[in-house]
């Protein structure tokens, strides 16, 4: 009789327990920038706090420095180990699908496309296939040093590439040790030439998978960037070993140089170092059309994982309408449809809008299995054509690399 | 008269007693130091094999998922050598290698013959010289960097104001300079350690030696060259063969301060090979220069160890 009591009792203990929880509860790793999860009171917890009364499922974070994140994401899925869910920057997609890492989650994702902006949806994408949704997006727009435009004798900021060469000019003043743009050098370089490709009419890889580096547009995009530096000096030294955004900022911080091109993170940054540093931010420069270059981070699933559906929820939670909120609140930008209605738009701080307003005219990175690659030969070539190599050889020659590349 | 009789007491036997006689007794201590073969075997005999095996086998992220990894034979080792930056990073090993053992040595045994003397607050110095090997070496390149800035850098307003430069330098951005600059910084940062092996050696050298010399009329250089050298030259040859490896292995100051650029200009063989295993995934590839390397570091080290013990024999 006893034992029918303890029985019983354990059993309505464990039927009350699963009453609480719809369903079997997972237990999922998610791996995430470290901006995102800075300190127990960063705003992800709250929701995933969210999330696991909703659904059940836990789900440990686990914070990754943005620089060590592809190396770790490679290293630990290889091995069979790594996170259920993982943020990872849209350039890594492909290569890591292209190693089957990541799961298909094209059937899942389909009624879901509408919800999304499609550059950053698209940057999900690989051969035909979804393996990510967008968590945020941003993008590379003009960050200009009000005070020193107006006293280079400029009303307004730069709208095309003539009226950037002469602002970038006119700000530069070798005695006070003034220049008009700081810029990256090799791969930050890189990052910020693309949009002056697409300007131009140009392509980097189309999309039967041709290469167009070496072509006329590109070679005059390449040409015109670093003629501010090597004819015009318009650029200071940095540009020849600036290797990350803070290095890439700091000229401008400095009240040393007039502009530079970034993204949304730039804004923290310069208020943190210069708090009354008077900037205020514009869409990019315009050549034969508009264009930006569309970053951001992206969840997947792992391929293989032991909870596939929570998994996939998880992701769809973090990333669906929820995100307008969840990225404001870290000064991001959602990549979802909602968030570029004028009304969502109007709601962001006013140094954030001017990247929404652009938004239409981002180009993701091609999707190729070896851009990581590509994008270090494009930074190659930057460091040889601001060291005075001419644009069409240096970028016939990464022309070349690229194509041995897409070949492989 | 009471005779005290000694009890013999036996021991229980034990499952333990196995050990102390006949065949047990022989493999005892082999028992007591498997532990450690076993550990040893795992965490430097496995992942060294392991790396040299990759060399031959196809290893690149799709094949490692799919977990079919051809065997390849010498064709990633022919990959390496078609790569133009092989040959470059193979000449920058020897620079930044002799460069750096050349010059920490030639230092560090100027350093340990100064401090070597009793002069009041010479503990002071002695710490004072520690201060660039304690600190992370993460910290110093990244202080060196910011001292390096074409712009705003400690280094070029010094250069300039001592009249040795008339304009500020990009030494980190000039393909002309940035080895040799990341190589100031190594040397700062390696030095400090070959002084105090030394400094210890010199400790060592009995008095009445250096006095006898000093008495046969024996002084600087020659006191130097044919009295202390030879004292402490086991431990020069250690020192010598650490800086050696150390500086080969020296990963973080060219990869934190250049990433091996501009160009390639200042990248070495141990940067390379990350660079195909951790940007391009391409382990195979990377094994091939990894394995390279080790053999280069076993047979340098080798006949150097080998040219000291022939000194010492003679």
């Amino acid at each position: 009789m006893r034992n029918f009591l303890k029985n019983g009792t354990m059993a309505v203990a464990i039927l009350t327990g699963l009453g609480t929880v719809p369903g079997w509860a997972d237990n999922l790793v998610l791996w995430v920038n470290a901006p995102l999860a800075s300190g127990p009171d960063a705003p992800l917890y709250a929701e995933l706090k969210k999330f696991e009364a909703e659904t059940g499922n836990k789900v440990e974070v686990q914070a990754v420095p943005h620089m060590e994140m592809e190396r770790n994401l490679f290293v630990a899925m290889s091995g069979g180990a790594g996170p259920d869910v993982m943020a990872l920057d849209i350039a890594w997609v492909a290569g890591l699908a292209d190693a089957g890492l990541l799961m298909d989650i094209t059937e899942q994702s389909a009624p879901l496309a509408s919800k999304y902006q499609p550059g950053p949806f698209a940057g999900g994408r690989y051969e035909g296939k979804q393996y990510a949704l967008p968590l945020y997006t941003n993008n590379a727009a003009l960050i200009v040093n009000d005070k020193m435009l107006a006293q280079a004798g400029i009303d307004k900021a730069p709208t095309t590439w003539g009226e950037l060469r002469a602002a970038a000019v006119a700000m530069t003043n070798a005695e006070k040790g003034t220049y008009g743009i700081s810029f990256g050098s090799n791969r930050m370089g890189a990052f910020q030439l693309y949009p002056f490709i697409w300007q131009a009419g140009g392509e980097i890889i189309d999309d039967k998978g041709k290469s167009h580096v070496a072509d006329p547009e590109a070679i005059g995009a390449v040409d015109f960037l670093a003629k501010l530096y090597t004819q015009d000096k318009a650029m200071p030294e940095s540009v020849l070993t600036a290797g990350n955004w803070d290095e890439v900022h700091a000229p401008f911080i400095q009240e040393r140089a007039g502009m530079v091109i970034s993204g949304d993170w730039a804004i923290a940054a310069i208020k943190k170092n210069a708090p009354n540093l008077a900037f205020s931010i514009h869409p990019l420069p315009q050549g034969k059309k508009a264009a930006t270059v569309i970053g951001g981070y992206n969840l997947a699933v792992r391929q293989g994982t032991a909870a596939p559906k929570a998994a996939f929820q998880l992701v769809e939670w973090l990333t669906g309408d929820r995100s307008i909120e969840l990225m404001g609140k870290y000064q991001r930008l959602s990549a979802t449809a909602a968030a570029t209605t004028p009304e969502a738009i109007a709601k962001l701080p006013k140094e954030m809008q001017p990247f929404m307003a652009q938004a239409s005219a981002g180009h993701p990175r091609p999707v190729v299995a070896s851009w990581s690659e590509m994008h270090g030969v494009f930074g190659n070539m930057w460091d040889a054509v601001i060291r005075g190599r001419p644009a069409a050889e240096a970028l016939a020659e990464a022309n070349a690399e690229v194509e041995n590349l897409l070949a492989r | 008269m009471t005779t005290r009789t000694r009890e013999t007491t036996r021991l229980k036997p034990h499952w333990s007693s196995i050990f102390e006689n006949g065949r047990g007794a022989r493999l005892y201590p082999y028992l007591l130091v498997m532990p450690a073969i076993l550990i040893a075997i795992g965490v430097v005999v496995y992942p060294v094999v392991s790396g040299i095996t990759s060399a031959f086998y196809d290893v690149t992220l799709r094949t490692l998922n799919s977990g079919d990894m051809p065997f390849v034979g010498m064709r990633n080792f022919e990959r390496v050598f078609a790569d133009p930056n092989f040959m470059r990073a193979s000449l920058n090993t020897v620079i930044w290698v002799l460069l750096n053992v050349v010059a920490q040595l030639g230092l560090g045994l100027a350093l340990a013959l100064l401090l070597h003397r009793i002069v009041p607050g010479i503990g002071f110095f002695r710490s004072g010289i520690l201060v660039p090997w304690v600190v992370p070496s993460v910290v110093a390149v990244l202080t060196w960097r910011w001292m390096y800035d074409p712009s705003v850098g400690i280094v070029n307003e010094m250069l300039v104001r001592l009249g040795v430069i008339n304009d500020y330098h990009p030494w980190l951005g000039d393909t002309a300079t940035a080895l040799y600059a990341v190589t100031v910084e190594s040397i700062w940062k390696g030095t400090p350690f070959v002084m105090l092996l030394l400094l210890a050696a010199l400790q060592l050298v009995p008095k009445s030696i250096l006095e006898a010399a000093s008495m046969d009329g024996a002084s600087g250089w020659r006191m130097l060259w044919h009295v202390i050298l030879p004292q402490i030259r086991v431990s020069f040859a250690i020192a010598a063969v650490l800086t050696f490896i150390l500086t080969v292995n020296n990963f973080n100051a060219i990869w934190l301060m250049t990433e091996g650029g501009p160009l390639n200009s200042s990248e070495i063989l141990f940067t390379l090979a990350y660079k195909y295993g951790f940007q391009r995934f391409d382990l195979g590839r990377a094994s091939a220069v990894a394995t390279m390397l080790f053999v280069g570091l076993v047979i340098a080290t080798t006949i150097y160890l080998k040219l000291i013990q022939a000194k010492e024999a003679d």
